[in-house]
């Protein structure tokens, strides 16, 4: 679960973020020129797939069609932008806000905390599982998501559990709990809003924190309309009321709660969780058995760091100084404790993460879900998170997915990113994602899965950087090309001008120019322009030198550096 | 736990050894948002009232009447209750009833349906209005602590559509990192209710279309009654 932040209030209480700064934005909806009355349908273009099967493409996953997809959807485009720019901006503010210049230094002390976590993991699962015995918690451990589902199967059969409510959780949606449960006779209901909307609509979450960003308010009034059998409407305050009488009725009846796990507290055995909208107590207070699914990897040793994680996951998250409810959890209800769960079973899961903490990849693991970098990745404002055709999308997805996944099965997410750092100064964990993003691709050559004419481009282009000449030719070439096929495209792109633009390039860069416009070269190289230059300033320092002979002879030094250049010449 | 030891590279034997680096240390002058010199009713009143508490500043005497004025504007009938041992509360069961406000024994549903395989909470879901008292409060943020034991339920701060939380001047933490040292006697004998849930304003959500609304499932009101008891 990851973040199980079920709302997301984009600052607190209305008081910083909301929409002050953006123009586009109104507080009734953000998407300017798309009226309300008008319904329009909303899609990421992820094919025929449905629900929880668009985070799980056929593999080898190819992103070019839902990408290409995405970007031809401007309306997509705009609720995604809109949505990340403002939490991005609200992230930013309410950082500066409270910690000024230690944000740096909060930020590293909370990537120590998670490392150090990480290197002694081994230690600190051992310690959590016997505390959290103690405390009266079944553990279990699961290798892959196929065993994680089965023990809750079965917990699920013994109990002759028929409907179980569920808060966000980005672990099940990796092992596919839903269809598991399914199976054995038991309904799971979703009941954060936003995957109680998506489960409705069969459709599937795109970011880790906001699962719904990619929809508006009237496809949700349609999917209740057709499936909760209201009358339509799109206003928002009417569609949670009708999802809170809805959910509340599913609460007491259910027999089962299931939730994730934002942290594991070692010293003391407790599961964390952190959410907005009261849900996620719901789930795990009401029903008699609560099964919390939490990754190996959540682990922090002391109650005391939570102070710090806390204090880092609800700004980068949602701009607020701590989410709604912080529920921390350790053991079932006690004897003389009135109500809460008489069962509770932590399922711990692998699922590829005992591969990714490997000495090389470990620092990917410090992640604590906040969503951050999605919200501030250029390219996940362009493309949405389903075009990562994964359960974690943005640049964490583009690092974590082939890890946990495989590479072979994820060949492009690498090189979804423009590599320019914004998800590294978002962290609050500090992970150098475009580290890793490097790294995969550096993997990627050296165990072959890159095409060859890429490696035999890549090596010609090494090559070429060894002497001179060549480079000086290669350039020349590239260049010369590329204003060939500008001047092709006459008819957009006005020929050989240093402001046209290559709009359809050929070879190796055809795909390139699909959805973008490279930039005509301009006719001479960098070096030629500064020859040139430095002919020119030559000339211009000898004529005033020859003016002021006299005053150069005064000067003191008598070192001046441009007198110097001046007379190289 | 064999991948995860292969991982770390681990002898392939040894039990796992505590780590030989220190722990990292909370270091306050990085992560501490508030100091205890501050005036922390004033900036807990300030926080709360930012992250959508509805915040009365009251007279310990002022207490009952407060409480039962509020009610009756909220046109309650029922209630629940949990209030510890807290002194200024005491008589409120009294005053309630002299409003005709029925308190609901959550402690002991009624004959039937406790025999039924009904969540322990679920009576609690039909009433007006839960108040309590609360564990602590932080002044960095806002927010109040809430954990269950003999006296207090989970359902209390969570079931009903309104919270009313009675929060003393004395209850008021600086900051969240004084709230986990206050407990570590309770960490150390391993002491620690099932549940405590730090609750930082109502119930919200912004999954429609980033709009913002209170009360999606937990109260969509919270009012905090501060008394300064000092």
């Amino acid at each position: 679960m990851t973040t199980p932040h079920e709302g997301q209030p984009q600052a607190q209480s209305g008081a910083t973020l909301r929409t002050a700064d953006l123009p586009a934005a109104t507080a009734t909806g953000f998407v300017p020129g798309l009226s309300a009355s008008e319904p329009v349908a909303l899609t990421s273009s992820v094919g025929k797939l449905q629900g929880h099967d668009i985070l799980f493409p056929p593999l080898p996953y190819d992103i070019h069609a839902r990408a290409q997809a995405a970007t031809h959807d401007t309306q997509l485009q705009q609720f995604v932008h809109n949505a990340t720019y403002l939490k991005d901006q609200g992230r930013k503010r309410i950082f500066a806000a409270s910690f000024g210049e230690r944000y740096d230094a909060m930020r590293e002390l909370g990537g120590r905390i998670k490392q150090h976590a990480l290197d002694h993991l081994d230690y600190y699962l051992e310690e959590w599982i016997d505390r959290a015995t103690e405390a009266g918690v079944q553990v279990h451990f699961a290798r892959d998501g196929a065993e994680a589902n089965a023990i809750a199967s079965e917990i699920a059969q013994r109990q002759n559990a028929k409907l179980c409510v569920k808060s966000k959780s980005m672990v099940t949606e990796e092992t596919g709990l839903l269809d598991a449960l399914a199976k054995v006779g038991c309904e799971t209901i979703e009941t954060d809003l936003g995957e109680f909307i998506l489960q409705l609509d069969h459709d599937a979450p795109s970011h880790i924190v906001t699962p719904m960003i990619h929809k508006d308010r009237t496809a949700v009034g349609r999917a209740f309309a057709r499936e909760l059998g209201v009358p339509y409407t799109d206003d928002a305050t009417t569609l949670t009321q009708i999802a809170r009488n809805h959910l509340r009725q599913k609460y007491r009846q259910a027999d089962l709660g299931i939730s994730g796990g934002n942290f594991l507290v070692a010293e003391t055995g407790s599961v964390v969780i952190c959410t907005n909208e009261g849900n996620g107590r719901l789930c795990t207070s009401v029903p008699r058995t609560h099964i919390a699914f939490v990754g190996i990897e959540k682990i922090i040793p002391k109650l005391e760091h939570l102070s710090v994680m806390l204090k880092l996951l609800a700004r980068s998250s949602t701009a607020q100084p701590l989410t709604v409810y912080t529920h921390v959890m350790t053991g079932p209800r006690k004897a003389t404790e009135p109500d809460g769960p008489t069962e509770m079973h932590v399922v711990l899961v692998d699922n590829g993460r005992s591969e990714v903490l490997r000495a090389e990849t470990r620092e990917m693991l410090r992640c604590i879900r906040c969503g951050a970098c999605l919200n501030a990745c250029p390219v996940y404002r362009k493309i949405g998170g389903h075009a990562y055709g994964a359960v974690y999308s943005g640049p964490i997805g583009a690092i974590l997915t082939p890890m946990l996944r495989g590479l072979e099965n994820y060949p492009d997410l690498p090189h979804a990113s423009s590599l320019c750092g914004a998800c590294y100064e978002a962290c609050p964990v500090k992970i150098d994602i475009p580290k890793f993003l490097i790294k995969l691709k550096k993997f990627q050559h050296q165990r072959k899965l890159s095409s060859f004419t890429e490696r035999a481009i890549m090596k010609l282009w090494a090559v070429s950087l060894h002497w001179k000449w060549s480079y000086e030719l290669g350039g020349w070439a590239q260049r010369r090309m590329l204003r060939l096929q500008a001047k092709a495209g006459r008819d957009r792109a006005k020929p050989y001008s240093d402001r046209g633009y290559v709009k359809q390039a050929g070879g190796p860069l055809a795909g390139w120019t699909q959805e973008r416009d490279m930039p005509t070269p301009p006719s001479q190289g960098f070096r030629q322009w500064w020859r040139q230059e430095q002919v020119r300033a030559a000339g211009r320092k000898t004529a005033v030198e020859s003016g002021t002979a006299s005053h150069q002879h005064t000067s003191p030094d008598g070192c001046d550096d441009h007198a110097h250049q001046g007379s190289q010449h | 736990m064999a991948r995860i030891r292969t991982a770390l590279e681990r002898d392939g034997h040894a039990p796992p050894q505590a780590p030989r680096e220190p722990v990292p240390v909370v270091d306050d002058a990085v992560a501490r948002l508030m100091e205890r010199g501050d005036d922390l009713l004033e900036a807990f009143v300030r926080n709360a009232g930012a992250v959508g508490f509805k915040v009365q500043r009251l007279a310990a005497d002022g207490l009952l009447k407060a409480i039962g004025t509020l009610l009756s504007e909220l046109q309650a009938k029922r209630v629940v209750i949990g209030v510890g041992t807290l002194p200024q509360a005491l008589g409120l069961r009294d005053a309630l009833r002299r409003r005709d406000i029925e308190v609901m024994d959550w402690k002991n549903p009624p004959a039937g349906e406790a025999s039924t395989n009904r969540s322990p909470m679920d009576g609690q879901f039909d009433v007006d209005a839960g108040i309590t008292d609360v564990h602590a409060a932080l002044a960095e943020t806002g927010s109040i602590i809430c954990c269950s034991d003999a006296g207090h339920s989970r359902g209390l701060s969570l079931a009903p559509p309104v919270h009313i939380a009675i929060v003393r001047k004395s209850d008021i933490l600086p900051d969240q990192i004084d709230f986990w040292r206050k407990r570590a006697g309770d960490i150390a004998k391993r002491d620690l209710p099932s549940s405590m849930a730090i609750i930082t304003g109502p119930s919200k959500t912004a999954d429609i279309e980033g709009i913002l609304i209170t009360g999606v499932h937990g109260p969509g009101a919270v009012h905090l009654m501060v008394i300064d008891d000092a």
